[in-house]
């Protein structure tokens, strides 16, 4: 059995001249929770849909637990359950009766967690799919991918339209199917959700792989925030090596440091610096420094 | 497909830009309505000079044009399949004769299909949601897409009035501007009504599908009350209650009686004003007839793709059905009544839409394309229903799991086959229902082949259909409804004249030989199944290797 739950090499999309997706090459261990990030339009849902062989790639290829997604895509599917924000079910089927087709299709269903997913998220699964809101709909989604217990979990914006509560059940379930050692690629613009659950995370931008690792690498890499008030003259940082966008805001200033932070430390100190604070950048703080200036893919 | 990128390309550009949401709406549903009015205008124009043109050519001598007359004038059975014949001898009265209720039915068709896809289908998929957010109210949205749906009218009205006009002036023809004018007139006044019809049960349907199926349920009463009408059993009177038999007596060319255009016009607009009304009374996106939001579970059929689609399909699967066996019913009914005007001279003229012999089954022969067609239409939604799983994404639920695709699309196209099976046998059984009830004497093994014999051309559709779906999918229902009418269209025109024979090869229904008056020509069954699963056969597997494909 592969040790490997996902991985792609090359694999490439084109649409026309649009390039979705560039030789990307990825590769998920079993039982790894792994972000998958970018800007609207970086390719992610090309990826996905590539992984479940609902497109076809231009080149490279992509398997899972080994298996060949393009030829084996039946084999592959059984090991796997699936999520998209955009899910269209059947309007005039109920919760219930989707949840049921869905269970028979896969093969296999935990039944007890099925009722027990049904009471957490809170679903009526007597109503037509098309009586539900748009958050339920979600809910049925979500709950017929977990109840079927899959080795992977590919999620693509899992909780679009979820309310914050349901997103928290979400989160549970996401963390129970990672203690029990299911593998899981989540693709999200939730960043805290991202943060909260991922082992790993990968950044995609105009189909192009530009980051991955876990976040505490990330974090390494990447420029720390201090914010300093002083009771005097604010001291110009911008000379202070590792020092850079620098803001004044009356008696505050704030600043990034990358690398040591000794030579700042001591400019702050001579300066008679009142109140210092500094914090490692959120997630949300690391993916808008990624997407900068130039960052945004169309 | 076109007019659904089309809108998709409106959307994003002039909402902030153009300002009045009035407009916005009207304008999007006029785009749409006005383009398909104008290719439909050319096909109805197309037909009516075609007919007009070959008139002259075939029959050349007055004792032909009145052997034509007495063939048609008297029989019961093209009657009440066409409509009545007056006067075979002008152009004119053969033109109406030939084309008018074929062209009336497409009309209907054409009505209710766009207008419940621009009223219904645009706000089922929330696209008016989008437009509108909130700027304005469901009852002028609805007025404006009729607004919209009115011009799509014009334009189909203007198409086929210029060519018919153009060829009523040729010298071989000789129809005057008026006349011809009238005659398009009443040519394009079915679609009108059904457009009209198509807006009231957007209002009452859950969904587009349901919209459709009740307008079309409404345009089969229609005709098969003016087919009794016509039938010249002694119920003529009966015409009145039918909207296609208003449109029967507006009688253009031949005797035009324009006081008929009263309740026509009378029909559109209280449906219209009853559809704003209604609309007003609904949320968007709602429905006057509603859906039970609660149901208990039933899932015997739910085990996959294919008894899913037994489940979602199975009222218009029944619904075509009925109508098939209905209508082959009233058929052999009538069969014995109008068989026996077949005189030896119409059994010449029979002979060009493939019947021969006289009596009840050469009536039910030339009855028996009629069904032909219906299970080709059957067939095709079949394929464009497939289409759809695929651009709507319902498809993506059963493709991320173990579902194959070769096991989705084959499951889907058994079910059709069984159904078109089951609906050709039907169509057979019933007809020996309603011709025994007479004691027409006609056997019931020799209706039954007459009703299996309609399937082959079905699944030659169904073929067609599936590799369209598989090389260009978004062209689905373009080609297989306009093979469908291509092939009606030939076959009509080809029945009552000459058509070069190399058209007449492209009719899937001149293929099919005319049982039961003559008997069931299994080798060109065998060739039209052969070509049917050879082009399903490559029309999956390069759906197997192609990406899907939303709307
Ligand atoms: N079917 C298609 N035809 C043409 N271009 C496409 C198609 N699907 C995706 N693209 C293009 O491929 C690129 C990647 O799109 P994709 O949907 O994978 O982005 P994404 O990362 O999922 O974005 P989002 O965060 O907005 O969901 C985009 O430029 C998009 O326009
Ligand atoms: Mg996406």
């Amino acid at each position: 059995m592969s040790d490997t739950a996902l991985r792609t090499e090359g694999l490439s999309k084109r649409f026309g001249d649009v390039v979705a997706l560039d030789h990307l090459d990825l590769e998920v261990p079993r039982g790894e929770v792994v972000g998958y990030l970018g800007p609207n339009g970086a390719g992610k849902t090309t990826t996905i849909r590539l992984l479940l062989g609902l497109s076809r790639p231009t080149e490279g290829r992509a398997e899972i637990f080994g298996l060949d997604c393009r030829r084996q895509p039946v084999r592959a599917h059984r090991r796997l359950a699936f999520v998209t924000g955009e899910a269209n079910l059947w309007p005039s089927l109920t919760g219930a009766e989707t949840l049921s087709l869905l269970g028979r299709v896969h093969g296999h269903v935990d039944e007890p967690y099925r009722g027990a997913l049904i009471d957490r998220f809170d679903l009526d699964p007597t109503k037509k799919v098309r009586a539900y809101s748009k958050g339920n709909r979600q809910k049925v989604v979500l709950i017929a991918a977990l109840m079927v217990r899959p080795d992977l979990l590919v999620l693509d914006e899992p909780t679009s339209g979820l309310d914050p509560l349901m997103e928290q059940v979400f989160r549970h379930c996401v963390q129970e199917a990672k203690d029990r050692g299911q593998t899981v690629f989540l693709s999200s613009h939730v960043m805290s959700e991202v943060e909260a659950l991922c082992d790993r995370v990968a950044i995609l931008r105009q189909g192009r792989l530009i980051e991955m690792g876990t976040l505490a690498e990330m974090r390494h890499l990447s420029a720390l925030t201090v914010e300093a008030r002083f009771d005097r003259t604010v001291p110009d940082l911008s000379a202070v090596p590792g020092v850079s966008a620098v803001e004044v805001d009356g008696p505050t200033v704030r600043c990034q440091v990358r690398g040591s932070v000794e030579p700042l430390v001591k400019v702050l100190a001579s300066a008679g610096v009142t109140e210092l604070l500094s914090h490692e950048p959120s997630l949300e703080e690391l993916f808008l420094a990624q997407y900068g200036a130039d960052g945004h893919a169309g | 497909m076109q007019a659904d990128l089309g809108i998709r390309a409106r959307i994003t550009a002039p909402v902030g830009a153009r300002g009045s949401p009035a407009f916005l709406v009207a304008g999007l549903s006029t785009r749409r309505a006005v383009r398909s009015g104008i290719l439909w205008g050319y096909i109805f124009g197309i037909a009516i000079a075609s007919s007009e043109i070959t008139y002259g050519r075939i029959y050349k001598t007055a004792a032909q044009r009145d052997a034509l007359a007495a063939t048609y004038g008297a029989s019961k059975a093209m009657s009440a399949l066409f409509g009545p014949a007056p006067r075979l001898q002008s152009v004119g009265g053969f033109t109406v004769f030939k084309i008018s209720m074929t062209l009336m039915v497409l009309g209907a068709v054409w009505g209710l299909l766009t207008s419940t896809r621009l009223l219904r289908g645009e706000e089922g998929s929330g696209r008016w949601d989008l437009l509108l957010c909130g700027r304005t109210t469901q009852r002028r949205a609805t007025a404006q897409v009729i607004v919209g749906l009115g011009t799509g009218l014009a334009a189909l009205w203007a198409v086929t009035a210029v060519i018919t006009v153009l060829s009523g002036r040729q010298a071989s023809v000789g129809i005057g501007v008026g006349p011809s004018l009238y005659f398009s007139v009443a040519t394009v006044a079915t679609a009108a009504m059904f457009l009209a019809v198509g807006a009231v049960t957007s209002q009452l349907a859950a969904t587009r599908r349901r919209a459709a199926s009740w307008a079309a349920v409404f345009l089969g009463v229609s005709y098969g009350v003016r087919l009794v009408a016509d039938a010249g059993v002694g119920l003529h009177g009966l015409i009145w209650a039918s909207p296609l038999g208003w449109v029967e007596e507006l009688r253009p060319i031949i005797s035009p009686q324009p006081l008929a255009l009263l309740p026509i016009a009378a029909f559109v607009a209280v449906l219209c004003a009853l559809a704003v009304y209604l609309a007003g009374r609904r949320d968007a996106g709602a429905s006057m007839v509603a859906d039970r939001d609660h149901a208990e579970a039933h899932v015997a059929l739910l085990y996959g793709p294919s008894g899913l689609v037994v489940r979602v399909q199975r009222a218009p699967i029944i619904g075509w059905w009925v109508a098939i066996g209905l209508s082959a019913f009233l058929y052999g009914l009538i069969a014995k009544s109008t068989g026996t005007t077949i005189s030896g001279s119409v059994q010449e003229v029979l002979s060009k839409l493939g019947t021969t012999g006289t009596g009840a089954d050469a009536a039910l022969g030339v009855s028996f394309l009629v069904e032909a067609v219906l299970i080709g239409f059957f067939a095709a939604g079949q394929v464009t229903a497939a289409r759809s799983e695929e651009s709507d994404g319902t498809l993506d639920n059963f493709l991320a799991r173990p579902v194959s695709r070769s096991g989705w699309l084959g499951g889907r196209m058994a079910v059709a086959v069984m159904a078109l099976t089951l609906g050709g046998v039907g169509a057979g059984v019933s007809g020996w229902l309603g011709a025994a009830s007479q004691h027409t004497g006609l056997p019931f093994t020799s209706l039954l082949l007459a009703g299996v014999n309609l399937v082959p051309p079905a699944i030659f559709i169904l073929g067609i259909g599936v590799l369209t779906l598989g090389i260009l999918p978004r062209a689905t229902a373009v080609v297989v409804y306009g093979a469908l009418v291509w092939s009606l269209l030939v076959v009509i025109v080809g029945g009552f004249g000459t058509v070069s024979h190399w058209a007449l090869d492209t009719s899937v229904f001149h293929h099919m030989a005319s049982a039961p008056s003559v008997p069931p020509d299994w080798v060109a069954n065998g060739v039209m199944l052969g070509i049917g699963a050879a082009a399903a056969l490559v029309g999956g597997l390069v759906f197997r290797r192609r990406d899907l494909r939303g709307a």
